[in-house]
């Protein structure tokens, strides 16, 4: 038995830990939990959980439904949060075939094997996401949802409940090891962002999932309710993850190149050109939700034009301004992708595109310095700015025609993934919605 | 003057000068020195000339010759030196200062700290500093004057006293751990006055870690880090980062002295991509996460060489552990059956026969066996802990994990080799692994190997023979202990425990120890012919058995095939001869449940694993004819069935070793099924010829009969299970009666069918006529202007779709001709598809697509009529050819790929899109085939995890297993998307 295994195992004795929290992500995002006494647990270390993988989304089919979920004791924490004590902590688990193989289903495993093909090439990834979400009151079953707040941007509001939320939530993340850059009152009513500092891809996309439970779980203790929701609100911003993104050779940073334009290395151009060459075929993954493209749609700064620029609020890829002597964190930050996502898929995915971007020498073209919204759709097309797919169904059909996104999902996921977002999508061009009904009914 | 110099020359010859007149003429340039008083010393050099020429260099740079030859030891000590190493020669003769203090070089070696203590003082540091500093700026030049002159000293050691190679490769691993802390006291100097301070540990790793260095290699090692207690991580860190640099730089810089050899931290947690220096707890949290099983049979070797003791054996304390838990990690036996294939793979093709490091049998698979079996016998057995290769030999054959025989001659081999190898480095200090060419060279190194006589012969001789003994290392090391296991030894003698043997068939893949070891039992014990060589051959088979996705299945194979053979003399002989039979038998056995079936039902066809013309498919002429006589030699029909079955499962066997053996293409395995498929039907027609003519009062068969081959069968694309879609055409002769006649045809279709199909030791040959017109409800035979009747009332687009692979194999010849100028005009309709008949195909594939699919069953995974598999492919061609054959000749072919093909020659498929269809359709097809040879069963689905999964992966290539199914995916993918594009339009 190693180190890390002994240490969890002595903690729970020590800790009193009564539950231990099994942790995995189906391929829709979703976080699985499933809990074990202390004492199954090295049953668990040593040999896997078995479970019935077809109950998964997008793990099996019924027939070859058994499954392993193996903790990953790197990855133990004690769950911080009231309801829980006392004592349940939690691991990551990797998803495992019966014959002990990974499982190629597991998003996890889709990273993962995202990162080694970017170690192969001598990097390490390492991201640093802006999560957005509205705190809400009440309960969500209620149809039409009421921020808990009025107030906007960077607002210092004290004694709101947004505060104190900030407050308790940050702490509880601090106390399971996840650490808070930064945090205020976004521009919606209601709506907060918080962002995690930056560590490797796959540490933040574990983090994210533990981030959303810790949210939601912190409203629920101050009653009110937190969502991840891209767009609740048609006359306010969505909710947006942006991403800051950076390769490392090493403990240096690969994008950066002293006395280039912006301080952009040739690694950072040739990755933000294979960004913007993928990005329609790997939105369907960054945006994955019918709800997704209201955000994106939604006019103003929403990122849905395919460019780039230098601290430009409006292009899809933003390059942050540079502060001299900080080489190490020059960093380029995609605005598209939503707080609604699968992280582990998007990482896999931006990552993917952006080294296709270098392994074939993608040349970067021009930046776009104005506002991409105040450009007329002929001025766009003739600057070679395409538009993100406008919808769910559009974006469906660019990704099916994806080698890359298939080869980095693995045809598994991709199989499944599409026929699962192709469900959605005809499930919804089904509704009669309330502007329809506004609209017509009075009229027609 | 004449006379004695022709006799000094002659001695000279004698002495073993290569050159006798030139060095004649070099002895004249010694003045003041008794030419004999030199001549029996330098004789006595491996290279008396090279000597010579050092002695007369060292001449010219001022040494009073005739002084060094008054002090007997000091010239004996310079020309062994010098007629053994160039290199060490010319480092003498530009500091010959030392050559006086020769002679009086100690035999014993001296300590470490001694050592350590030299090469300080030399850069100018102080030795008994905790962190010694230099700021010499000559200190680079000073170290590398240092090390060489110590290096000499070593060279004295080996070469006059003879010190034993273990003494030698200890020495030069203390003198390179003592010039690696020379290294970091020239580092330190260099370090800005604010630097944080820190604790740095060098970690040896490799050769240098196992204190079994080389004259010249690359110092493996690893560096750790600490902060000083109380001081910041990341700034002691930093400083550790610019020492261990700094100190790599001081050993491999060139400098005016040269330099001293690359500093390599590779080995590092996450390779040249990690930080070079790592704290010890980021270091353990590495190996806890993301290490691989090779990195922990590296750190087997870990050694603190430098820099800062007490953090150096923390490390030893905190990694020592995982070394010894690394055999009950996941994937330990994949990885190391993967690592064993990688050694063998690493030959570099030009240089392979004169390799010592690499290849089988080369010294790095010594070194990696031992270290193997170390991982997998350690963790119960402390006693087998060494770093050191040949201690860590010495101790698995005393406690009986290896042979203690065979653990000795590996031993010796080990040694042999390794002391070769220094002796090629020494002459000019370079790293390499090469065995020279040159006579010279040769001449020299096996002089200095005490071959005297004939020095190259003999040297090379003994290369060989202690090559052959290190090539057979897997058998001697991991797999003839488990004979010994198993088998009754003097007493006295170690022997490898029931338990040890479990562990290790475990490591080695073996899912049934137990039972393994049951099988070994019975197959070694008594004392027969069979028995002495089997226990000579099952050393190598069991390490071919593991090499494969079954081992258990193979050995309980070979095991049914040697008592069925039993004392067979040519099984014998084959089994002691045919190294490359026994070897592609095993193949066979591990691999594929279908073959052995097949072989263990008749054994002897082992014999066609000997020669690869026997592996070629035979020429459906050929085995046609070897049916017919079969026939005639057999008067009854039932024997003479049973020969052209067994003709059958002998081609069938044929052909599936070929295809496991990687010598037939998929597709030419098709057309070879498909032939003897035809060959078997001709032969059972030929019976029920006899048969019917037997049973007709005037001895004469009253009709004319066919049988045509459809579905796969007519397409020439038949797997290993596919059944032979058949329909039977008959045409009364002139006058005959119509229900005689029919009744004579029927009986001669049933006939061929139940020969073919009956229960035997033979595999049966599923005859199916299915396809007929009214499917089983129709008249099994019909006549052709029955044929005739049907097509023109009835004719549907599928029939006559299924009509395109229509293909006359056996019977009356001009009947079969007659039949296909019936159906030409149906399947390849003049003018082309009316456009009805394009779109009920269009709609019936559709329908089909939602309904044929099994229940439950994943249509990514279905070969047949899944997403992009081979009806979606088939489909597509079809159609093509049913438009377009009338106008395009050339789409006129039964077979699926031969019609593509034409298609895409005449323009009709995109270049691109027909090679996205038969890509697929090929794998399709590959994976089938493979799954029958694996499982001995057909399937249309592939299988999703497991063992099945494993074998199928194994025979079609794929490793790990799970990228087959990827690979599958991503083909039918794409093919899916082109036939959604081509077929529905």
């Amino acid at each position: 038995m190693d180190k890390q295994t002994d240490f969890v195992l002595r903690t729970i004795e020590e800790r009193d830990i009564r539950f231990v929290r099994l942790w995995f992500t189906d391929v829709l995002g979703t976080l699985k939990s499933v809990a074990v006494a202390p004492a199954e647990l090295e049953g668990a270390f040593a040999e896997g959980l078995g479970f019935d993988g077809s109950a998964i989304e997008g793990f099996a089919r019924v027939y070859e439904s058994d499954m392993l979920a193996k903790p990953d004791p790197s990855t133990f924490a004690v769950l911080p949060w009231r309801s829980e004590a006392p004592g349940v902590a939690r691991m990551f688990c990797d998803i495992l075939m019966p014959d002990g193989s990974p499982s190629y289903a597991d998003p996890r495993f889709v990273l993962k094997r995202a990162l080694s093909r970017a170690a192969d090439m001598g990097f390490t990834f390492y991201t640093h996401p802006e999560v957005e979400f509205y705190l809400l009151k009440g309960h969500p079953s209620e149809m039409s949802p009421e921020p808990v707040d009025h107030y906007g941007y960077f607002d210092n509001s004290p004694q709101s409940v947004g505060y104190d939320f900030r407050r308790q939530a940050i702490t509880m993340l601090e106390a399971m090891g996840i650490s808070v850059e930064f945090s205020h009152h976004e521009a919606g009513p209601g709506q907060q962002e918080i962002d995690l500092r930056y560590a490797d891809a796959l540490t933040t996309a574990d983090n994210l999932m533990t981030f959303r439970t810790v949210v939601k779980e912190v409203a629920i203790e101050q009653n009110v309710y937190a969502s991840f929701m891209p767009k609740p609100f048609r006359d306010s911003p969505g909710s947006g993850m942006h991403t800051h993104v950076s390769l490392f050779e090493g403990d240096r940073n690969a994008f950066y190149e002293a006395g280039a334009p912006y301080q952009l290395s040739k690694v950072a151009r040739s990755f933000i050109a294979g960004l913007l060459e993928h990005a329609p075929e790997f939105t369907a993954v960054t945006n994955q939700w019918v709800n997704s493209y209201k955000r994106l749609n939604g006019g103003a700064e929403a990122p849905a034009m395919v460019c780039w620029g230098h601290n430009n609020s409006t292009a899809l890829v933003r390059v942050p301004m540079y502060k001299p002597a900080k080489g190490n964190s020059t960093r380029v930050e995609l605005r598209s992708i939503d707080s609604a996502c699968n992280p582990y898929l998007a990482f896999a995915v931006m990552l993917a595109a952006g080294l296709k971007g270098i392994e074939e020498g993608y040349e970067l073209p021009p930046g776009a310095e104005e506002d991409v919204w105040s450009l007329t759709a002929a001025e766009r097309r003739a600057l070679g700015i395409r538009p993100l797919p406008d919808t769910l169904n559009q974006a469906i059909g660019e990704m099916e025609r994806s080698e890359l996104v298939a080869e980095t999902l693995g045809e598994h996921v991709f199989d499944f993934f599409l026929r699962n977002k192709r469900a959605d999508w005809q499930d919804y061009r089904r509704q009669v919605t309330p502007w329809e009904l506004e609209r017509l009914l009075p009229t027609l | 003057m004449t006379d004695r110099s022709a006799s000094l020359s002659g001695l000279l010859a004698r002495r073993g000068f290569d050159d006798p007149a030139w060095a004649e003429s070099q002895l004249q340039r010694l003045p003041g020195v008794e030419p004999a008083r030199l001549i029996e010393p330098l004789g006595a050099a491996a290279d008396p000339d090279q000597a010579l020429a050092s002695l007369v260099a060292l001449a010219e740079a001022g040494v009073d010759i005739g002084v060094l030859a008054a002090d007997e030891p000091a010239l004996h000590a310079f020309v062994t030196v010098a007629g053994t190493s160039r290199a060490l020669a010319e480092h003498l003769v530009r500091h010959p200062g030392l050559v006086p203090a020769l002679g009086r070089i100690e035999s014993t070696s001296p300590t470490p700290e001694a050592r350590r203590a030299v090469l300080l003082s030399a850069i100018g540091a102080n030795p008994h500093d905790v962190e010694p500093v230099t700021r010499n700026i000559e200190a680079m030049n000073l170290l590398r004057v240092a090390y060489r002159d110590e290096l000499v000293a070593t060279a004295v050691r080996d070469l006059v006293y003879g010190a034993p190679l273990d003494v030698v490769g200890a020495e030069l691993a203390d003198l390179a751990d003592a010039a690696l802390d020379a290294g970091l006291a020239i580092a330190r100097a260099d370090l800005p006055a604010d630097a944080e301070p820190c604790r740095l540990a060098v970690i040896a790793m490799g050769k240098c870690g196992g204190r079994e260095l080389n004259y010249v290699s690359d110092v493996d090692v690893i560096f750790v880090a600490e902060p000083i207690p109380g001081g910041d991580e990341g700034a002691a860190l930093k400083t550790a980062t610019r020492l261990a640099s700094g100190m790599m730089r001081a050993c491999s810089e060139s400098t005016p002295e040269g330099s001293l050899w690359q500093v390599d931290a590779a080995l590092r947690p996450e390779g040249k991509q990690g930080a070079l220096t790592r704290t010890l707890a980021s270091h353990v949290g590495y190996y806890e996460r993301w290490a691989s099983t090779w990195e922990f049979q590296a750190l087997l070797k870990a050694r603190p060489a430098a820099g800062d003791r007490e953090l150096g054996e923390a490390y030893i304390d905190a990694v020592s552990p995982f070394v010894w838990s690394a055999a009950d990690r996941d994937g330990f036996v994949n990885d190391v059956q993967r690592m064993r294939q990688r050694v063998e793979d690493h030959v570099p093709g030009k240089e392979a026969d004169r390799q010592l490091k690499l290849g089988r049998g080369g010294l790095r698979d010594v070194e990696f066996a031992v270290q193997l079996l170390q991982l997998v016998h350690g963790r119960s057995d402390v006693m087998l802990r060494s770093s050191t290769t040949l201690e860590a030999l010495e101790a698995l054959s005393l406690w009986g994990y290896v042979g203690r025989e065979d653990g000795a001659t590996l031993a010796t081999a080990y040694r042999f080799l390794r002391t070769f190898e220094h002796r090629i480095q020494l002459q000019d200090l370079k790293r390499t692994h090469i065995v020279p060419e040159s006579h010279v060279d040769l001449r020299r190194i096996g002089r200095s190997l005490d071959f005297r006589q004939d020095p190259v012969e003999e040297l090379s001789a003994e290369w060989r023979r202690q090559g052959r003994e290190v090539r057979r290392i897997h058998e001697k090391l991991f797999y003839r202990p488990l004979l010994n296991a198993v088998a009754r030894l003097d007493a006295g003698d170690a022997r490898l425990t029931t338990e040890a043997a479990h562990q290790r068939l475990t490591a080695l893949g073996y899912t049934d120890p137990e039972g393994a070891l049951r099988h070994l039992q019975a197959l070694t014990s008594g004392v027969s012919r069979r028995a002495a060589i089997q226990r000579t051959l099952l050393p190598v088979l069991l390490g071919w058995f593991a090499d494969g996705p079954d081992p258990d299945a193979a050995l309980l194979g070979f095991r049914r095939m040697s008592d069925d053979l039993g004392s067979t003399p040519w099984y014998l002989r084959l089994l002691r001869d045919e190294s490359l039979a026994a070897e592609r038998m095993a193949r066979i056995l591990t691999a594929s449940r279908f073959a052995s079936d097949l072989l263990l039902r008749s054994p002897d066809g082992v014999s066609l694993l000997v020669d690869d013309a026997d592996l070629q498919p035979r020429s459906r002429e050929s085995l046609e004819s070897e049916a017919l006589s079969a026939v005639l030699r057999h008067d009854s029909a039932e024997s003479a069935a049973a020969a052209i079955r067994s003709i059958r499962r002998r081609e069938l066997f044929r052909i599936s070793a070929a295809d496991l053996l990687g010598r037939l293409s998929t597709q030419d395995a098709m057309v070879a099924i498909t032939d003897v498929t035809t060959a078997s039907l001709v032969g059972a027609l030929q019976i029920a010829v006899r048969s019917a003519a037997a049973a007709s009062p005037d001895g004469r068969v009253p009709t004319r009969f066919a049988i045509i081959a459809m579905g796969r069968y007519g397409g020439q694309d038949m797997g290993y299970a596919s059944d032979a879609d058949v329909m039977f055409v008959h045409d009364p002769l002139p006058g005959a009666d119509e229900k005689v006649a029919t009744d004579a045809a029927i009986a001669m279709a049933n006939e061929v069918r139940r020969h073919l199909m009956a229960p035997s030791a033979d595999p049966p040959l599923e005859v199916d006529a299915d396809l007929r017109p009214e499917g089983r409800q129709g008249p099994l035979v019909r006549t052709l202007e029955s044929y005739r009747a049907y097509y023109e009332r009835w004719s549907s687009p599928w029939e006559a779709q299924a009509l395109l692979r229509a293909r006359p194999v056996a019977g009356d010849p001009d009947l079969g001709a007659a039949f296909q100028e019936l159906i030409d005009p149906l399947r390849w309709p003049p003018g082309g598809l009316p456009t009805d008949s394009l779109r009920e195909m269009r709609r019936l594939k559709a329908r089909m697509e939602s309904e044929r699919l099994p229940r439950g069953a994943d249509p990514t995974l279905h070969t047949k009529l899944g997403r992009g598999g081979l009806s979606d492919v088939e489909w597509v061609v079809q159609l093509l050819q049913m438009d377009k054959a009338a106008e395009v000749s050339t789409l006129r072919t039964t077979s699926t790929l031969d019609a593509l093909d034409a298609a895409r020659i005449a323009g009709l498929v995109d270049g691109s899109d027909a090679a996205v269809l038969s890509e697929a359709w090929l794998l399709a097809t590959r994976v089938r085939n493979a799954y029958v040879l694996a499982t001995g069963r057909g399937s249309d689905l592939i299988p999703s995890q497991g063992a099945d999964l494993a074998s199928v992966a194994f025979i079609c290539g794929f490793d790990p297993p799970a990228e087959l199914l990827e690979e599958y995916w991503r083909a039918t993918r794409r093919a899916r998307t082109v036939v959604e594009r081509l077929f529905y339009g």
